[in-house]
């Protein structure tokens, strides 16, 4: 489903990824574990076509199809869903009149009828419970005034309304309490499926306790260093990033 | 002399040779105490002339660009049909058309309007001396304007609308200005507005152009008196052509436990110049001040907003936003002045601007002056341009970028719209702001 190979980009000059490649199949959750600093979040806003990256080497491959090419609305319609790290607030734009734009937007790209308002309706009151969302909230401003939890939870609300090929969860634990973690991950649980992948981008390993990945990566320096198994996470949790540093910090750019 | 001087007289000069040629028609032939004030104003006028960067209201509008001795006060005549204006009309409201500041019965749509409330020509009100008198006009200090000096000196004729003490009335009174005609005029409607004690009403006034092939200059003055207890909506749409300048001015006054509340809407005309003017001469009262300027390339709009706290316990809030594109210029500048008596003031004011491109200009200026201590009060403004992640995380989403602003910018101006009261017109503002933000 997703194949990047030999991934570079650059910021503002920098090189950020130096050679990045992952492989992601249908029905599999791969985790992304790495220090600060070493590129995860530089690799979310690739996907998801983020303007200030610029990819200097390598490609995407989403379904066979070169991503790079396309806008990051053309991303979102061949199915690709990018949870935010910092959710953007945006006033005056309630959730439910954005998320109704949007789902009938990628409708209109795969050459479907816009929904009917009562599908909409149902559909949107059945995902509200499965990611333990309130009412009140996806009434409101996107994300206006909402705390950390909510915010984050309002990012799987708006996965599960979207139903993408392929999530990237960008640091969604962080600034969680132990409680939004697990509706967070139960959400995220409950819409993995045969059909649809996940990309979870994480420091820590406590997300992993409730989301299982099939696969863990180590992301250093731009690359992907060691790949292994659920195991690999608390191996890091355990020992920390510092042996990773120590092994691969000798190796020439 | 001096040559700065010199040149003011030369600019004024026109314009007292046209007040000489129209004495019999304007508004000091139906009154003659206003006949005093026209003379009185056209000799402070010629003082001064058009207002020019010099003045400091006008330092950013320099109305000299704008309206000149090419200009005439004769005006066009014009033969317009209820047809060509009828598309301006809604369902159900008292649609009051004017023609070139004018007003127009047979043009206009009055099955509707309640007896209990008058709209007549303030012409022929002045002659009756009953529900206005000479003390209507210029009933407040103008500060040394020279639009309103002009105006009174100048002016023919404009509406009277009144609605008595006590009398509630639920029909919008819809003012639909129609500028038109193939003349390089100066008009000078005036028009005077009298809400009584614990009466309501709501006003909309549009502007707009039929068959319009010459530029020209409305310089209009309404005066407003809103009684104890009563409120008034005052609702304006500024939707000219580009051939259309304007100099639109409000002079406010509220009394006793007053409610006010304006949204001025400017979406086209080449130069717009606003001045809002609210005097607060009682307790309790609640103001609230909203407006929206939507700025395309070769266009200027200038909103000028002035509140008065003269006296305590009152609120007075004001939320303008501005949209400006390429090769555009808004001005903003509001002023609140809460005066020693006007203790336990609670008043805010705040002027956002969205530019859209690097050749987009804003000149804002809010200011607040209290001499009062016991009050609460902001200003404050803020200027930039789409937000850029708000942009990304929307297309995240599947939108499109031009579909993602355009959400955006709907939202922006939403704050506004959404403070009309009367659904007919909002949605109809909505639908033009679309348009113009598209």
């Amino acid at each position: 489903m997703l194949e990047i190979k030999n991934l570079k980009v650059s910021v503002e000059g920098k090189e950020i990824l130096k050679g990045l490649n992952l492989k992601v199949n249908k029905g599999e959750v791969h985790a992304i574990m790495g220090p600060n600093g070493a590129g995860k979040s530089t690799l979310a806003s690739v996907i998801a076509g983020k303007e200030d990256y610029e990819v200097t080497g390598g490609s995407i491959l989403f379904n066979g199809k070169d991503i790079l090419e396309l806008s990051p609305d053309e991303r979102a319609k061949e199915g690709v869903f990018l949870a935010f790290q910092y959710p953007i607030e945006i006033p005056g734009v309630t959730t439910i009149n954005f998320l109704k734009t949007a789902v009938n937007e990628i409708r209109a790209y795969r050459g479907e009828e816009p929904m009917e308002a009562k599908e909409f309706l149902t559909m949107l009151k059945e995902k509200q419970k499965l990611v333990q969302i309130d009412t009140n909230l996806t009434g409101r401003s996107v994300n206006e005034g909402f705390s950390g939890g909510e915010k984050k939870r309002n990012e799987i609300f708006q996965m599960a309304m979207l139903k993408p090929q392929l999530a990237v969860l960008d640091e969604t634990d962080s600034g969680l309490d132990i409680d939004a973690l697990r509706i967070v991950a139960e959400g995220v649980n409950r819409l993995r499926s045969k059909e649809n992948a996940f990309l979870v981008i994480t420091h820590y390993q406590r997300l992993l306790e409730y989301i299982v990945p099939d696969f863990v990566h180590v992301l250093f320096d731009g690359r992907i260093v060691k790949s292994g198994k659920k195991e690999l996470a608390l191996e890091l949790e355990e020992k920390g990033y510092d042996w990773i540093k120590k092994e691969f910090s000798e190796i020439p750019a | 002399m001096s040559v700065v001087a010199e040149k003011k007289k030369e600019v004024a000069a026109k314009w007292l040779e046209e007040f000489e040629l129209t004495t019999p028609n304007r508004l000091g032939a139906a009154n003659g105490e206003v006949k005093t004030k026209q003379e009185k104003a056209i000799k402070e006028f010629s003082e001064i002339g058009v207002p020019d960067k010099k003045l400091e209201d006008f330092k950013y509008t320099n109305v000299r660009l704008y309206l000149n001795d090419e200009f005439t006060v004769k005006g066009a005549s014009t033969r317009l049909r209820q047809s060509d204006v009828r598309d301006f009309f809604f369902e159900g409201h008292v649609s009051i058309v004017t023609v070139n500041g004018r007003f127009v019965k047979e043009l206009s749509s009055m099955k509707n309007l309640p007896k209990e409330v008058t709209v007549k020509n303030l012409f022929t009100a002045l002659k009756e001396n009953k529900q206005t008198t000479a003390a209507d006009i210029n009933s407040r200090e103008d500060k040394h304007n020279p639009m309103i000096m002009m105006n009174t000196a100048l002016s023919f004729d404009g509406l009277f609308i009144e609605v008595p003490a006590g009398y509630v009335c639920n029909e919008t009174i819809h003012i639909v200005n129609i500028s038109s005609g193939n003349v390089k005029a100066l008009y000078n409607p005036r028009n005077v507005i009298k809400v009584g004690e614990g009466a309501s009403l709501t006003v909309i006034e549009s502007y707009q152009s039929v068959d319009l092939l010459e530029k020209i200059f409305t310089n209009a003055v309404t005066e407003i008196t809103v009684g104890k207890d009563a409120t008034l909506n005052n609702y304006i749409l500024q939707n000219d052509d580009a051939l259309a300048n304007q100099s639109n001015v409000h002079q406010v006054t509220v009394g006793n436990a007053g409610k006010f509340n304006s949204v001025t809407v400017t979406v086209n005309g080449g130069m717009v110049r606003n001045d809002l003017n609210i005097a607060i001469n009682g307790e309790n009262c609640e103001i609230h001040m909203h407006g929206l300027f939507v700025v395309k390339d070769g266009h200027h709009i200038d909103n000028h907003t002035l509140v008065e706290h003269n006296m305590p316990n009152c609120f007075s809030n004001e939320l303008y936003k501005g949209i400006i594109g390429d090769g555009g210029t808004g001005v903003f500048n509001g002023k609140i002045y809460v005066h020693q008596d006007a203790q336990k003031t609670n008043a805010y004011q705040s002027n956002k601007n969205i530019l859209l491109g690097d050749k987009a200009t804003i000149n804002t200026k809010p200011q607040l002056e209290i001499y009062a201590d016991d009050v609460k009060c902001s200003h404050g403004t803020t200027t930039g341009r789409i937000d850029e992640d708000a942009l990304f995380y929307l297309q995240t989403r599947g939108l499109n970028e031009n579909l993602a602003r355009k959400v955006l910018l709907k939202a922006f101006t939403g704050e506004i719209s959404d403070t009309i009261n009367d659904d007919a017109f909002r949605r109809y503002i909505e639908e033009i702001i679309q348009g113009h933000i598209a």
